[in-house]
């Protein structure tokens, strides 16, 4: 359905109010809820009937990278820091190992429409490393070459040039994501992330220069030293830039959980009033520069392809936030990567050594995943709908999923009155409409219709909703 | 022993929220009978009941009906060279026959779908020249043939009905022979398959395809990759609507132009 895109309302106190640990819905369910019981055998099952299908979906490949040379003190990534490049060829072994296993399972004629390469530090492979694996990757797989297809890759512009670049230009990349996080040198000295705006604009404007067809880029809000003003002149440096989209992740301070936290002072993080203005700020600034919000924590410039996928209600959710091609099925290589096929979702060992093991034994390297059932498909495409669209037309969604909306949801409804008492979202008989109050809490709105999350001893931690 | 055992339908429903859920709609699944009624595609029950016989004379008649199954999808129901004891009527469930050669090469004979008989081409050799394999879970009603052939003696419109059964299973195999186009043989395919769906009380226009994108290549001798790309262009022409194997036909009037020379 076409939606016209509301903007969002900010308020404070509202949000102050709904400040609880959320999922994000990047999968529906969540990894958490992933089960040792999906194993290689179930893994080899769900790719043979997606290759059975009438119309086989296209592909979308995912690479994790998991080495930086340097640790980033705010980061909750699966990452090994090394600058040992000997690492990286044992692990790149074991990655051509999955590739080899992995590849001639999927019919040749399903094009690669979307390939990603994420971290860790992608360009921690340097450039001959990344052509040999983009070969190998050409190689066992069909690349797509319509003009549609989306080869993106995350840089760390502190360990790339102009020239890498220009090369992952010619080894067919067409999107790049660089992290940003904060210019102000204050804030970058305390996350041990220190990276000048020289050094961020060469690598976008090369990669434009290349004929990159798409630059975003990644901010964080609530860093220890982080201030009002500090992150204002960031934004402008950022609007300067002139990405395509940009990211504002909220950070979450869990040092129990994410052992590099621990190396950043608590009595430096902003307080929950700064956190807050500081994203308010970001939304100020984007929107008055001609960025739209998407949702959750990502703007695009207003003629950007998921502004247009928004307004024309193709948008989907995915493990890298939105995307328009939510209609492929999505290859996990690497350690800890997550695939999603057909109506599965597997995952990767999360260590190397488990990782190379499997490899080694000539096994396949899921170790859990989840076949969705009727009840999770239909939530997922709810939460879909909300997440990315902010409307759900119930008669037309029940009618789609044979089911009667408003008894079938009767508990997720009850659990949805409070936010429709607060103006987050709107209820009649025909449809729910995230309002612009709600559309900064989509978290909050999309957990109502969360089956999983009822049993309160299986709910694991997940970061703040804003 | 009587000819109504009565098996459960399969569990297909999940069980997780079945309040607010509406009933499947009339799919390709038979209704079960029981020792008065037929199921509701019972491939016998309209020449019987046309005949004057209803359910409880049959058992009489020791026509031995048995149900039989789950058999999950790639098992097999009979195997090339088994010898042919009985013929089964699918009650729920898809059934392809194919034939393997020396090399191992599958070819495809044909998919049977609810309320259509199994092994009627073995009455003449005695045993079965084919391998039944079902697609997904399927159950099944087991004719003894001897007894069959008993009933067909007593009642003339029974063997009627296994004629027209036996001419219409020579029938098909002309649908695919001669030299057509890609487009043709999957327009009529589809036709086909939402025709026999139909006559068995069934949405015409609405179902899954239960076989695999390979089973309907090779039974229509086409490359997988083409089979792919007819059903894209067809989606593309608003001819279809596809959502996995989920299929809705939306403009059958022109399915059935595209694929009129293959079809009856």
């Amino acid at each position: 359905m076409a939606t016209p895109i509301v903007p969002p309302e900010f308020d404070p106190a509202l949000i102050a109010r709904y400040d609880v640990a959320g999922p994000r819905y990047t999968s529906y369910p969540t990894a958490p809820q992933f089960q040792a019981e999906f194993d290689e055998s179930a893994l080899r099952a769900v790719i043979r009937a997606s290759n059975e299908e009438p119309i086989p979906r296209p592909l979308s490949l995912y690479v994790h990278v998991p080495f930086c040379m340097s640790p980033c003190f705010y980061c909750g990534c699966n990452r090994v820091i090394t600058r040992d490049i000997a690492q990286g060829d044992r692990y790149l072994e074991r990655l051509y190992r999955e590739i080899g296993l992995v590849a001639p399972l999927f019919d040749r004629d399903r094009p690669v429409r979307q390939l990603h390469f994420g971290g860790g530090t992608p360009n921690f492979l340097d450039a001959s490393r990344m052509r040999e694996l983009m070969e190998s990757l050409a190689r066992h797989f069909s690349f797509s070459h319509e003009p549609g297809r989306e080869y993106g890759i995350e840089i760390d512009p502190r360990y790339a040039n102009g020239e890498y670049m220009r090369e992952l230009g010619r080894l067919g990349f067409n999107r790049v994501s660089v992290g940003i996080q904060d210019f102000d040198p204050q804030v970058q000295r305390a996350v041990n992330r220190v990276q000048s705006f020289d050094e961020t604009r060469e690598v976008i404007d090369a990669a434009r220069d290349a004929g990159f067809r798409s630059a975003s880029v990644d901010l964080i809000y609530g860093l220890p030293r982080q201030s009002l003003d500090g992150f204002s002149r960031t934004l402008d440096q950022v609007v300067a830039l002139n990405p395509d989209r940009v990211a504002v992740y909220g950070y979450a301070h869990l040092p129990e959980m994410f052992k590099p936290q621990r190396q950043i002072d608590a009595a430096e993080l902003p307080d929950a009033a700064t956190r807050l203005a500081l994203f308010g700020r970001a939304l100020e600034r984007l929107s008055e520069a001609g960025y739209v919000y998407i949702g959750m924590d990502h703007f695009a410039r207003v003629d950007d392809e998921l502004a247009q996928a928004q307004r024309c209600g193709s948008l989907q959710r995915n493990f890298q936030g939105y995307s328009t091609h939510g209609d492929c099925d999505i290859i996990g290589l690497g350690v800890s990567a997550i695939g999603r096929i057909g109506d599965s979702y597997s995952q990767n060992a999360r260590d190397l050594i488990g990782y190379y093991a499997a490899l080694d034994a000539g096994r396949l390297p899921v170790v859990r995943g989840l076949q969705l059932d009727e009840d999770d498909l239909i939530r997922r495409a709810l939460i879909n709908e909300l997440m990315c669209h902010g409307e759900l037309d119930k008669q037309r969604f029940g009618a789609h999923h044979r089911l009667l909306f408003d008894e079938y949801f009767a508990r997720d409804r009850q659990r949805l009155a409070p936010l429709v008492a607060d103006g987050l979202v709107q209820e009649d008989a025909q449809a729910i409409v995230v309002t612009s109050r709600g559309r900064l809490l989509l978290r909050i709105i999309a957990m109502c219709f969360d089956a999983w999350l009822g049993d309160a001893a299986q709910t694991p931690r997940y970061s703040r909703v804003i | 022993m009587t000819s109504a055992a009565l098996i459960g339908l399969p569990h297909i429903m999940q069980s997780k929220h079945l309040a607010g859920r509406l009933p499947e709609p009339p799919n390709p699944i038979a209704d079960d009978g029981d020792e008065t009624r037929f199921c509701g595609t019972c491939a016998f029950s309209s020449a019987c009941i046309a005949a004057g016989y209803d359910k409880p004379e049959l058992v009489e008649l020791q026509c031995l009906v048995e149900h039989v199954g789950p058999f999950r999808g790639g098992e097999h129901i009979f195997r090339t060279g088994d010898p042919f004891r009985a013929i089964f009527a699918v009650r729920s469930g898809t059934v392809k026959t194919r034939m393997v050669d020396k090399e191992g090469r599958e070819q495809v004979l044909g998919f049977y779908l609810p309320g259509e008989v199994i092994g009627l081409n073995a009455i003449y050799p005695e045993h079965f020249p084919c391998d039944a394999v079902a697609l997904d879970t399927a159950f099944f009603c087991r004719f003894s043939f001897p007894a069959m052939s008993a009933l067909a003696s007593r009642v003339p419109a029974v063997q009627q009905h296994l004629f027209r059964m036996l001419s219409k299973e020579l029938g098909t195999a002309s649908l695919l022979a001669g030299d057509h186009s890609a487009d043709e043989r999957v327009a009529a395919f589809l036709m086909d398959l939402a025709h026999r769906y139909e006559v068995r009380g069934f949405s015409g226009t609405r179902f899954r395809l239960s076989m695999s994108r390979g089973d309907i290549a090779n039974y229509l001798r086409l490359a997988a990759e083409t089979v792919s790309r007819v059903f894209s262009r067809f989606r593309t022409q608003g001819l279809i609507e596809i959502e996995g194997r989920e299929l809705q036909l939306l403009d059958p009037a022109k399915l059935r132009q595209i694929g009129q020379a293959l079809l009856p």
